[in-house]
């Protein structure tokens, strides 16, 4: 199946006050249409620049991408020109962004901002535009979309305002809808709530999903396949399921590691043991050196992370970026923080 | 069993949110309407709750950060509430905070050792010439090198920076400490070594922690006790396993269910069941029966006339008319 987005080599750079730093290297995605793709990372790890570079929207400068394509449904939009991009994106890419409230125009009604999205892609009447925001608003679960199309922003609540941008990136029919992190700023039952919409939606219109987040909860809940990122490269990448129960990259079992368990099974009278610990802090992208950018904060870390970057390649069933995929350390020679 | 070491009694916060027009009523936002609980030495009380359900403000009017419209907050033998001004500064060296943005509750033009000098000079605790050597000790304490004393809060990561909250909230020796979402700020490799940290420092010095969270999973791990909050009501107060093996109230149970597990898998086809509609109701015109009812999946016509109040059910105290099994 050919891929509907799909990344190649991809490599970004930015000019900071440290000169030129590489926030991405040897990006390489497929998004499949229909799918949902998790990208997940800590903050810093090139997820969200990850997803600008897919519409074309690394902030140009500071930021260049310097090598590797970007093709869209076949289409290489690596230098496509403004009027291609932007034809494409709101029309057959979409985007949802962390924080509905600074990504709507606050002086415009959310129904004339949905239109105008329609109105700019689609060749038809305002009049029709105005009955497909009211359908939108219903699809998306907003009661009474006839009387809230006419709400400013600030009328409505946080859930409600991502429901609006998601009416928004859905009203041309996207094949492919971006999420960055989409549920950051909500609470859990909203959260559960835009979820539980966006896989109805995916059900619905067939559109292939990537979802942005640091939370490895959402990606088990979420997605088919994921790409774990750490400092601007993906280190492990593969069928969600298999990363989930089968993590081979020692960052992504330290992630995984770390979320306190929730539920039954741990509704022990004991105390629960400690949690799992990454070490340390990500590194500044600029102090990268020529070893695995990982091997600071790595217990399994010896002279040969230090001194080479591992590639990504196939190891132990799914590609990883580690010299020792898969290995555990030895009982007691854990390092303590 | 012996005495607790806070216990709070009907607490009530209100907020004057001024008149609708000249002529109008003034208006006043009920936060926090009669709040219970009772806080035992070296254990983690939990306050749960989506944002604006007064979790916040519950605890800062409980040590009296916050103005209180009414109840009593029992610590450790004072009547907290009725305490003269400088009885009251006498008691706050044992009370101290650890807040959610270790960005803001810093001043930035401070070095850091002096921030966490501070509160020692503030409350006058140990003799002046001590108090460098104890300052070295709480750096220590909490996984930070002394030679950092002399840098400022913006030469730190978000996790060091909640490591100097946290020795600044030890530096006099609190007894109780509220930790208002400690770590929804940070990213969860950092979550995890602040709330290792916090769990060791508790065990060290026996510790009480009033914590207050909306991420379950965080509570669960923390938490010996827990009041979960809806719209300035306790609506279930159990201890860990009871809560959550056992969740009594649905809002409980929405709360399980909506949060993120490994366990829920798309390949297996998850599905959530039960999930609310809608967000949380205006504070400001509090239906006349359960608070929960507009969202609730199994309410009935008791449920929008009749308010339930907090009652014992099992090892659990609920307030519902019709709890789960």
């Amino acid at each position: 199946m050919t891929p509907l987005m799909s990344l190649r080599d991809l490599r970004v750079e930015f000019d900071t006050r440290h000169g030129r730093v590489t926030a991405l290297s040897s990006i390489s995605l497929d998004v499949r249409p229909g799918e949902t793709l998790g990208i997940v990372g800590e903050s810093g790890c090139g997820k969200s620049i990850t997803a600008l570079a897919m519409m074309g929207l690394v902030p140009n400068p500071p930021g260049h991408v310097t090598d590797g394509r970007i093709e869209f449904n076949g289409e290489d939009i690596t230098n496509a020109p403004a009027k291609r991009l932007r034809q494409l994106r709101g029309g057959d890419i979409a985007m949802i962004f962390q924080e509905p409230m600074t990504s709507l125009n606050p002086v415009f009604t959310v129904g004339d901002q949905i239109a105008e999205s329609i109105l700019l892609h689609q060749n038809i009447s305002r009049a029709n535009a105005e009955m497909q925001v009211v359908e939108l608003l219903d699809t998306v679960g907003i009661p009474e979309p006839e009387a809230r199309s006419k709400s400013y922003p600030h009328q409505l609540s946080g859930g409600m305002r991502q429901r609006v941008m998601i009416a928004m990136a859905i009203s041309c029919r996207p094949k492919l809808l971006i999420a960055d992190e989409p549920t950051t700023a909500l609470d859990v039952t909203v959260q559960a709530q835009i979820f539980d919409l966006m896989r109805d939606i995916q059900a619905k219109f067939g559109v292939a999903i990537v979802l942005i987040t640091h939370d490895m909860g959402a990606i088990a809940e979420m997605t088919d396949r994921v790409a774990v990122m750490y400092a601007g490269r993906i280190i492990e990448q593969g069928d969600s399921d298999k990363i989930l129960d089968n993590p081979l990259h020692p960052y992504t079992r330290g992630l995984i590691g770390c979320i306190p368990v929730l539920g039954r099974e741990a509704a022990s009278t004991d105390r629960l043991p400690p949690l799992a610990e990454i070490p340390g802090v990500v590194p500044p992208l600029h102090l990268l050196g020529e070893g695995c950018a990982f091997a600071e904060r790595c217990a399994l870390a010896d002279a040969t992370c230090r001194s080479m970057r591992p590639p990504l390649e196939d190891k132990k069933g799914h590609p990883v970026a580690c010299h020792h995929p898969g290995e555990v350390l030895a009982p007691g020679a854990e390092v303590s923080v | 069993m012996s005495d607790p070491l806070l216990s709070v009694r009907d607490l009530e916060v209100s907020f004057d949110v001024g008149r609708k027009g000249i002529f109008g009523k003034p208006r006043l936002l009920r936060a926090v309407r009669g709040i219970d609980f009772d806080l035992m030495q070296g254990r983690t009380l939990g306050l749960v709750g989506e944002s604006g359900s007064g979790k916040t403000t519950t605890a800062m009017a409980a040590i009296r950060l916050a103005q209180s419209s009414g109840g009593s907050v029992m610590f450790d033998g004072h009547d907290l509430l009725g305490l003269p001004e400088a009885e009251m500064r006498a008691q706050r060296q044992h009370l101290q905070v650890i807040f959610q943005d270790p960005y803001s509750s810093l001043n930035p033009r401070n070095r850091v050792g002096a921030i966490v000098r501070e509160p020692l000079d503030l409350m006058n605790v140990g003799d002046p010439g001590g108090r460098g050597q104890r300052v070295q000790e709480l750096f220590a304490l909490v996984g930070l090198r002394p030679d950092q004393m002399t840098l400022f809060p913006h030469q730190f990561s978000g996790g060091q920076r909640q490591r100097i909250s946290i020795a600044r909230a030890l530096a006099t020796n609190p007894r109780l400490i509220v930790c208002d979402e400690p770590v929804s700020a940070l990213d969860v490799a950092i979550q995890a070594q602040i709330l290792n940290l916090l769990r060791r420092l508790q065990d060290e010095f026996g510790l009480s922690y009033l914590f207050i969270s909306h991420d379950l999973g965080v509570v669960q791990f923390i938490c010996d006790d827990i009041a979960v909050m809806y719209l300035g009501e306790v609506v279930e107060y159990a201890d860990r396993p009871t809560l959550f093996s056992k969740p009594r109230h649905p809002y409980t149970a929405v709360l399980l269910e909506a949060a993120p597990s490994l366990k829920r898998r798309k390949s297996s086809g998850y599905h959530r069941e039960g999930m609310v509609k809608g967000d949380l109701p205006s504070p400001m015109n509090l239906p006349k029966g359960c608070a929960f009812a507009s969202r609730c999946p199994f309410a009935q016509d008791r449920c929008r006339a009749e308010a339930p109040a907090l009652r014992d059910i099992g090892n659990s105290r609920v307030a519902c008319h019709f709890p789960l099994d």
